[in-house]
């Protein structure tokens, strides 16, 4: 009997000091926020209380609208060319038909290992419009210089980089789960005389159907969030890139530039209730397809 | 949300992830596929490879000469030497740093996420569901909402300027949880579990002796990718560090990066080779970290993407 | 010990304490210029100062000065109970916003800071700062150039800061491509205009000057040079902000025009695509400050010996004058627990002779004060990168015709943000500079006003 007690109590001890440290952690820290999104801190005149005011000025903000209309596009493009592509790579190289499997494998995801502030610093070098190698290339050949870092292209150009820096990651997370399907089904599946390509598509990717959410979801969120790479370019392409960019780039700047922290903490906040939202929405719907 | 694959699926878990292809004879391999993966391979490492050619120039070569290739005088051991000699020695400090951040955080964070997860998928008590998505949910709060309420509750702790202002917040990781929880479910049998405590071990005993080995796998996923996760972080320490001697590598290039770029007294442009330089000395070594461990991460990932 | 020695020494201690009270006593006493002021300017007596300095107190300084070590170890050897510990929190703006951050959060600033000129009023506003009077700054007025001691002052007569270097402004010419396309040094800016598009015309690779699209500090340097004043603040919560008014109308007609034309670059600078076009001859001409000329020796290495220096061009030849662009001071902070060694340590740093001398010998900083500015072997410095040309000694004629009112606004990080994402980026699309100078009014006054600011003008 004393060895069920123990056990029943034990729960709770085993998850109290993750929860303990996430308390501090997160939730503190969210709870002042949403507090401090209430009020406005004013240079003269000091703390004054707001209710919703920030909320509603916020909603009708062109500067965070036109930032979460781009990070929207952004999601909209970058992640299912992303997806697409690592799903492609694991797929070839579950297949068995490549030489040199190992080694492709480590270099597509080695960029992950590459901090953000890296990676700018090597992309801002290769797009530069006059000493990267592109544009040297394209003079010698007499093409047009390609302008990556100009208005027209500068969110391609961040959603290269961001591929670049997660395909892999993804690509490891779907080969992983390729890997764990069992070699019954492949053998049933040849006896039913399938071919290659229709193995692909009715044995792996079912299979690969809750891999595949994970990484929409955590690809939402990245891109939602999309603040480390437009930040590091913004030096090199100032007229380009504005403070308000990107939704949490323009929470950022509100706080640490503009010294306005509660209108930055209120931003804060509807962004992650749009990623909540959207999040919520893409698992609902890609359920939904599922139930036959 | 539910499993699709049979359950034969949740003893792979167990066992070490198939090494052999899938299907079809080894022999048949395809050269176009092979093509086309290594001149996606090549996109990849592009970047790499210029930064590999640009840590052996000078500041002044690097303006002159063309991007892709070596100039006259390649000068990397130099390069390396005044990377590690600039400030007083201050970029192997940044790298002390770096390390110890992160390992701390890793195990730390791994420990916390095999505890945590273990707990909730082994035990059933008031309010776990509830817990458990709201950790979930908290992975979509963008961390730029925490930084300065995080910066203030630490300063009246008298925590910030301090290593803990980098280390604890890397403790918390959610998606560490959610994987481990997941794994314990599959990797653990209950039943291992029960005859454990009838022959009268403590839960303590059996978290530690049991099922930490069975997590073992799981547990070096979460450190791994919680070491890049900080070994990488730049936004948080950023906020939380003032003294040169604390910052992690991250930050520190970024703060010669800016010495060249900001202008004004005090400029030089020479800390461009610098920053290249070191930027290739600070991937090395996750590189080679996940080089040796391929096998754990893999196989702890495979479940991770498996089960919901 | 001898009788004569010791009551010698006594009575010169007593001596040049009572001369130091009261020359203190008279500064407090409605010494400067904006009239007497209240008793936050009541002078520390001499003992305490004499005691806070020989206790054993450890002092924060942030600052980016690189190897300031040895200015500071000529403070620490004058005053060895005093150790100051030296951090780098980052230059300009990122150390502004963890300064910002510090003070909010209450704990973890420093005890002294480096201060561009620029950023006093920002750190005046929210009262970070603590005024130098009572520890004896004022004494020091005389000793420095006019218009740096008006940019340290506040309303009250306050002395904010102790000014550490300058950057008058002025241009700086590569001879030989002048030369090769039969340029004359260009006086006004019609001629500069005139030249900018001969030269690209002769040359399309090269261009005569490059107005950086993210550098709102030349832009206020020029505003400041053609005797702008566009924030104006009187008392403490009205501001008059004007950045837009016929005098920045006229420089964004003139440079929107010249980036239309494309007979000037605007890249952004201190980028490495920038240090190239320097070193590749892409840029004729860098309209710089004094500290220009040391910093271009050492990043356009490849040019040494074509460059030279010269007035910036004028709106008026006769009335010549200048901005400022750059320059920084010591300030200390109020919420510092060792004022005085605080305020001694700003003092000595910036006015002591031979911590000054250092700053422009060591790090080659433009000085601030008068006797450097005409100490003969600073004047008589003939680099070879300028061809043999006293650069310093032209700059230093330069810095007596930059005018002393000048004021910043009390949100500089926002003015200048606002700037790049408006006037900055008209520049680089050559779009309409004289509307994107309405949209940085209307963004300031908007901001302002949602500060609790009265707002003037517009």
């Amino acid at each position: 009997m004393a060895a069920v007690r123990r056990h029943r109590s034990a729960g709770p001890l085993f998850v109290a000091p993750f929860l303990v440290l996430f308390l501090l952690l997160f939730l503190a820290p969210l709870g002042y926020a949403a507090y401090l999104s209430l009020f406005q801190e004013r240079l003269i005149g000091g703390t004054v209380f707001v209710g919703l005011d920030n909320y509603v000025q916020a909603l009708g903000d062109s500067q965070l609208l036109h930032g979460v209309g781009r990070v929207a596009l952004f999601f909209v493009i970058q992640v299912p060319v992303m997806l697409l592509l690592a799903l492609l790579f694991a797929l070839a190289l579950d297949s068995g038909l490549l030489r040199l499997a190992r080694v492709i494998r480590l270099g597509i995801f080695v960029p992950y290992a590459v901090p953000s502030v890296v990676a700018a610093l090597m992309w801002g070098y290769l797009y530069g419009p006059d000493f990267g190698p592109f544009a040297q290339l394209s003079r010698k050949l007499d093409l047009p210089v390609p302008h990556f870092l100009s208005d027209g292209w500068m969110l391609g150009s961040l959603a290269n980089i961001v591929t670049w820096e997660f395909v892999g990651y993804n690509m490891i997370i779907l080969y992983a789960a390729l890997r764990t399907i069992p070699h019954e089904l492949y053998e049933a599946a040849a006896m039913d005389g399938a071919g290659a390509w229709r193995i692909a598509w009715s044995v792996k990717l079912p299979a690969l159907r809750p891999a595949l959410m994970l990484t929409l979801l955590f690809s939402v969120i990245g891109s939602f969030q999309l603040f480390n790479e437009p930040n590091l370019l913004m030096k090199i392409a100032p007229a380009v890139i504005s403070s308000s960019y990107t939704a949490n780039l323009y929470a950022y700047s509100l706080a640490f530039t503009g010294n306005q922290v509660n209108y930055a903490a209120t931003v804060s906040f509807l962004l992650g209730l749009l990623i909540v939202i959207v999040s919520y929405g893409v698992l609902l719907t890609a359920n939904r397809r599922r139930t036959p | 949300m539910t499993t699709t694959a049979p359950e034969t699926v949740a003893t792979t878990a167990a066992e070490p992830a198939r090494t052999t292809p899938a299907h079809g004879p080894s022999a048949r391999r395809s050269t176009p596929l092979t093509i086309a993966m290594l001149a996606a391979l090549a996109y990849f490492l592009l970047p790499l490879f210029w930064l590999l050619i640009a840590s052996t120039k000078s500041a002044q070569d690097l303006f002159d000469s063309f991007g892709l290739w070596f100039s006259h005088t390649p000068r990397l051991l130099t390069n390396i030497k005044e990377t590690f000699t600039q400030d007083n020695g201050v970029f192997a400090r940044w790298l002390l740093n770096t390390v110890v951040y992160a390992v701390v955080s890793a195990v730390g964070a791994a420990l916390l996420a095999a505890a945590g997860g273990y707990g909730f998928a082994k035990f059933r008590f008031r309010g776990d569901r509830i817990a458990f998505n709201l950790v979930l949910g908290a992975v979509m709060v963008p961390t730029t909402a925490l930084a300065i309420p995080t910066y203030l509750l630490f300063a009246k702790a008298g925590l910030v300027n301090t290593p803990w202002a980098v280390i604890l917040p890397s403790l918390v990781n959610p998606f560490g949880l959610y994987l481990m929880r997941i794994y314990a479910a599959d990797a653990i049998p209950d039943s291992l579990l029960e005859a454990a405590r009838i022959d009268g071990a403590g839960e303590a005993k059996i978290f530690f002796r049991i099922a930490l080995r069975l997590l073992a796998p799981g547990l070096v996923t979460v450190l791994l990718f919680t070491l890049v996760a900080t070994w990488n972080n730049y936004f948080l320490p950023l906020i939380m560090l003032n003294d040169t001697s604390l910052y992690p590598i991250t930050v520190g290039l970024s703060s010669w990066a800016a010495q060249a770029q900001n202008g004004g007294a005090g400029a030089s442009s020479d800390m461009i080779a610098l920053v290249v330089t070191g930027s290739l000395i600070s991937i090395v070594p996750l590189v080679a970290a996940f080089l040796l461990l391929q096998r754990y991460w893999q196989s702890g990932l495979a479940t991770g993407g498996v089960k919901q | 010990m001898p009788r004569n020695t010791s009551s010698m020494s006594r009575r010169l201690f007593l001596t040049t304490t009572g001369a130091l009270s009261l020359g203190a006593a008279l500064t407090a006493c409605g010494g400067g210029d904006s009239g007497g002021s209240s008793g936050s300017a009541k002078p520390v007596g001499q003992a305490d100062i004499d005691k806070a300095m020989k206790t054993p107190t450890q002092l924060t300084f942030w600052t980016w000065v690189p190897n300031i070590a040895k200015e500071i170890a000529l403070f620490e050897k004058k005053y060895p109970a005093i150790k100051v510990k030296v951090v780098n929190a980052g230059q300009g703006t990122p150390q502004y916003t963890k300064l910002r951050t510090a003070l909010k959060a209450g704990t973890g600033a420093p005890d002294m800071v480096q201060l561009e000129y620029q950023a006093i009023p920002t750190f005046t506003i929210t009262d970070s700062l603590l005024d130098l009077r009572p520890y004896g700054a004022d004494a020091l007025k005389s000793r420095f150039v006019d218009w740096t001691w008006g940019q340290i002052s506040g309303t009250k007569g306050e002395v904010w800061a102790i000014p550490q270097d300058t950057g008058p402004m002025g241009m700086l010419y590569r001879k030989d491509i002048f030369d090769q396309h039969g340029i004359q040094v260009p006086k006004t800016w019609d001629e500069f205009a005139a030249a900018a598009r001969k030269l690209h015309k002769a040359d399309p690779g090269v261009y005569l000057t490059n107005l950086a699209a993210n550098q709102p500090a030349a832009w206020h340097g020029l505003l400041w040079q053609a005797g702008a004043k566009p924030y104006v603040t009187s008392g403490r919560s009205d501001i008059a902000i004007s950045v837009d008014d016929a005098v920045s109308k006229k420089l964004g007609d003139y440079w929107g025009g010249l980036a239309k034309e494309g007979v000037i670059s605007t890249d952004p600078d201190f980028t490495d695509a920038w240090y190239t076009g320097f070193n590749k001859g892409k840029y004729a001409t860098w309209l710089t400050a004094a500290w220009g000329p040391v910093f271009l020796s050492g990043s356009a290495k490849a040019t040494a010996g074509k460059w030279r220096a010269a007035p910036l061009p004028q709106w008026d030849p006769a009335k010549p004058s200048s901005g400022n662009w750059g320059g920084s001071t010591t300030a200390v902070l109020r919420s510092t627990k060792n004022p005085i060694a605080a305020a001694v340590f700003a003092q000595f740093l910036n006015s002591d002779p031979a911590s000054a001398k250092m700053f422009a010998t060591e790090q080659f900083f433009f000085p601030a004060t008068k006797a450097l500015l005409t100490d003969a072997e600073f004047t008589g410095d003939a680099p070879a990168f300028y061809g043999g040309q006293k650069v310093n000694q032209l700059f230093a004629e330069i810095g007596d015709t930059v005018n002393s009112t000048f004021q910043w606004p009390p949100f500089l990080d926002q003015a200048a943000t606002d700037w790049t994402e408006t006037v900055g980026k008209s520049l680089a699309d050559r779009s309409d500079t004289t509307a994107a100078l309405g949209s940085w009014q209307s963004r300031l006054t908007t901001y302002a006003k949602a500060q609790g600011f009265t707002v003037k003008g517009g």
